[in-house]
């Protein structure tokens, strides 16, 4: 008889956004690996030019959602959807979508930084090239322009020619921001992009996405909540495949309203 | 429990006794190594003179080289490996990259590595069979089409091993910019297996370029070449290394012997140069 004890909490708590700045609404959303269902009818709203952060424990379908978003679940057969994901007004779920002027739009950066065997300067220019005809001094200016956003440019404007292998893996983590931006999308996917990084270059890297949260919609998936507290506007709980509490962060991190997100916030699991 | 000092002892005799095991068995293979490496270059250099790359293929007892059977071999070999390097390199691709768990897949594979260890007589019976026979006769071409065959599992099968070593995050990273799939093979995964691939594609080389067996069926051997018209015996019966090694080896004349050994350290010299400047080519590109 202990939940007599315990005050009354609300199971899910789901916050809303100004109708008129959300970027990309996600409805009603079902995620299956083959017949596991991996997300459960999550909806959440992602405001235009901030951040939101996804937190949850490892296996809560955080990736999962983040992956839906620019469809690189579609790469393996047998995983499959469900529900509505509405881009400026356009389901990207629906079959017959160009999935490669989707992803020129969704840009993502991965847990592990993936340089391409190429030079620093072919790494930020080899998304350009598949959809614009620059000419060589523009494309030089274009990669200038991302890798100083991607706060490199000081870094590495001495050797753009040698291979991005050899950066550091900070360097190389901004380095894939940087060639993320170089195709000018309007969200930003960033799947956990701090946890193979050392304390130092992990800030460098939260200071980049500081920079770049003005321009672009960016959701993060973190398992640092402090990360999660410093850079996001709004924050979002995962657990077990569904959306279990989704709002202001600042009033998420103090003020948790259900159980399962305050346990979590305050450490008791995860 | 204080440790015994007895079980230590124990094992550290076992240590010694497998340590010393594995330096006699590395120190008989590489004795024989040396022995036959030995044997090559004093019996080869012994039956090197200027007449070997001037001349061609003498009957017993007159004065000759290997000229045409050092074309005949390059001109088969370089075939060979472009016909499989471009099966090879494809192949692999399709296994390590688009076919899935799929049956045909699984069945493809088993086949290439059935393949790969093949009796290359076989091959060479199998070349004759359809290209020697119902074409109405040896050539050149059937030659390089069997050495192919032997090449082409080899490098199938390295070109899908290095592809598969290459993390899931980098092709990932690349459909995510919204580049198709194809492109980011041809461009990122490719481009970062090169060495790899390489590699394979030299122990192709090497494998095809001692065989002998599958020549005899397929390009015969020819004591002549038609210098006005190198290309032409591809359509007739060619003179390769292998096969002129194994036809003056076994004649009672010390001088095609000698001939035989000459070409012998050819091959091997060969071999060793192409590695080489592979293993060069690779760490050059590995650094820039």
């Amino acid at each position: 008889m202990s939940q007599l004890a315990e005050p009354e909490t609300p199971d899910v708590s789901i916050g809303t956004v100004d109708p008129s700045r959300v970027k990309l609404d996600v409805q009603n959303l079902d995620f299956f690996y083959g017949s596991n269902r991996a997300l459960k009818s999550v909806s959440i709203p992602f405001e235009a030019n901030a951040v939101t952060a996804l937190i949850g424990p490892s296996g809560c379908g955080k990736s999962t959602l983040l992956r839906t978003l620019n469809r690189m679940y579609a790469l393996y057969p047998g995983q499959k959807t469900t529900g509505k994901i509405m881009f400026d007004g356009e389901d990207i779920l629906r079959p017959g979508v160009n999935l490669s002027m989707l992803r020129a739009r969704i840009g993502m950066v991965f847990q592990k930084p993936t340089p391409f065997p190429m030079s620093i300067a072919d790494n930020v220019a080899f998304g350009v090239r598949l959809y614009e005809n620059l000419s060589k001094a523009d494309l030089a200016d274009r990669v200038e322009e991302s890798l100083k956003r991607a706060a490199l440019w000081d870094e590495v404007k001495d050797k753009l020619n040698t291979s991005g292998l050899g950066l550091s893996g900070g360097q190389q983590q901004r380095l894939c921001v940087a060639r993320c931006i170089a195709v000018k999308p309007e969200i930003l996917l960033l799947d956990e992009p701090t946890s193979a990084l050392d304390p130092i270059s992990s800030a460098k890297l939260e200071e980049t996405v500081t920079q770049l949260k003005a321009d672009y919609t960016i959701i993060i998936v973190t398992h640092n909540l402090g990360q999660a507290a410093r850079l996001s506007k709004y924050t979002g709980f995962m657990y077990l495949g569904e959306l279990v509490e989704f709002g202001e962060t600042e009033g998420m991190f103090t003020k948790p309203v259900t159980k399962r997100g305050s346990d979590y916030i305050t450490g008791r699991f995860g | 429990m204080a440790v015994s000092a007895q079980i230590v002892a124990r094992r550290r005799a076992a240590n010694v006794a497998f340590v010393g095991f594995c330096y006699v068995v590395t120190a008989v293979a590489l004795v024989a190594l040396a022995m036959i490496l030995f044997s090559l270059v004093t019996q080869g250099v012994a039956g090197l003179n200027l007449n070997v790359f001037t001349m061609d293929t003498p009957a017993a007892g007159s004065p000759g080289g290997l000229r045409n059977a050092i074309v005949g071999s390059i001109e088969m070999a370089t075939l060979a490996m472009v016909i499989a390097l471009l099966v090879g390199v494809l192949g692999g691709t399709w296994l390590a990259e688009y076919s899935g768990k799929s049956l045909y897949g699984d069945v493809v594979r088993f086949l290439n590595d059935v393949l790969l260890s093949a009796p290359s007589i076989l091959i060479g019976l199998f070349v004759y069979a359809i290209l020697v026979k119902p074409f109405g006769g040896f050539s050149g071409l059937a030659g390089a089409v069997a050495l192919a065959m032997l090449a082409a599992p080899v490098i199938t099968r390295t070109t899908e091993d290095v592809l598969k070593l290459q993390p899931i995050a980098l092709r990932e990273s690349g459909v995510a910019l919204g580049t198709p799939l194809w492109r980011v093979i041809q461009q990122i995964l490719w481009r970062g297996s090169t060495s790899g691939i390489l590699t394979g594609a030299l122990l192709a080389f090497a494998r095809i370029s001692g065989e002998t067996a599958p020549l005899l069926f397929t390009a015969l051997g020819n004591q002549f070449k038609d210098w006005d018209h190198p290309l032409k015996d591809l359509t007739e019966p060619m003179a390769s290394l292998p096969v002129v090694i194994f036809q003056d080896a076994l004649t009672p004349y010390p001088d095609l012997n000698r001939l035989a050994w000459a070409g012998a350290l050819l091959i091997a010299a060969s071999v060793l140069t192409i590695t080489i400047l592979a293993r060069i080519f690779s760490r050059e590109q590995k650094r820039s």
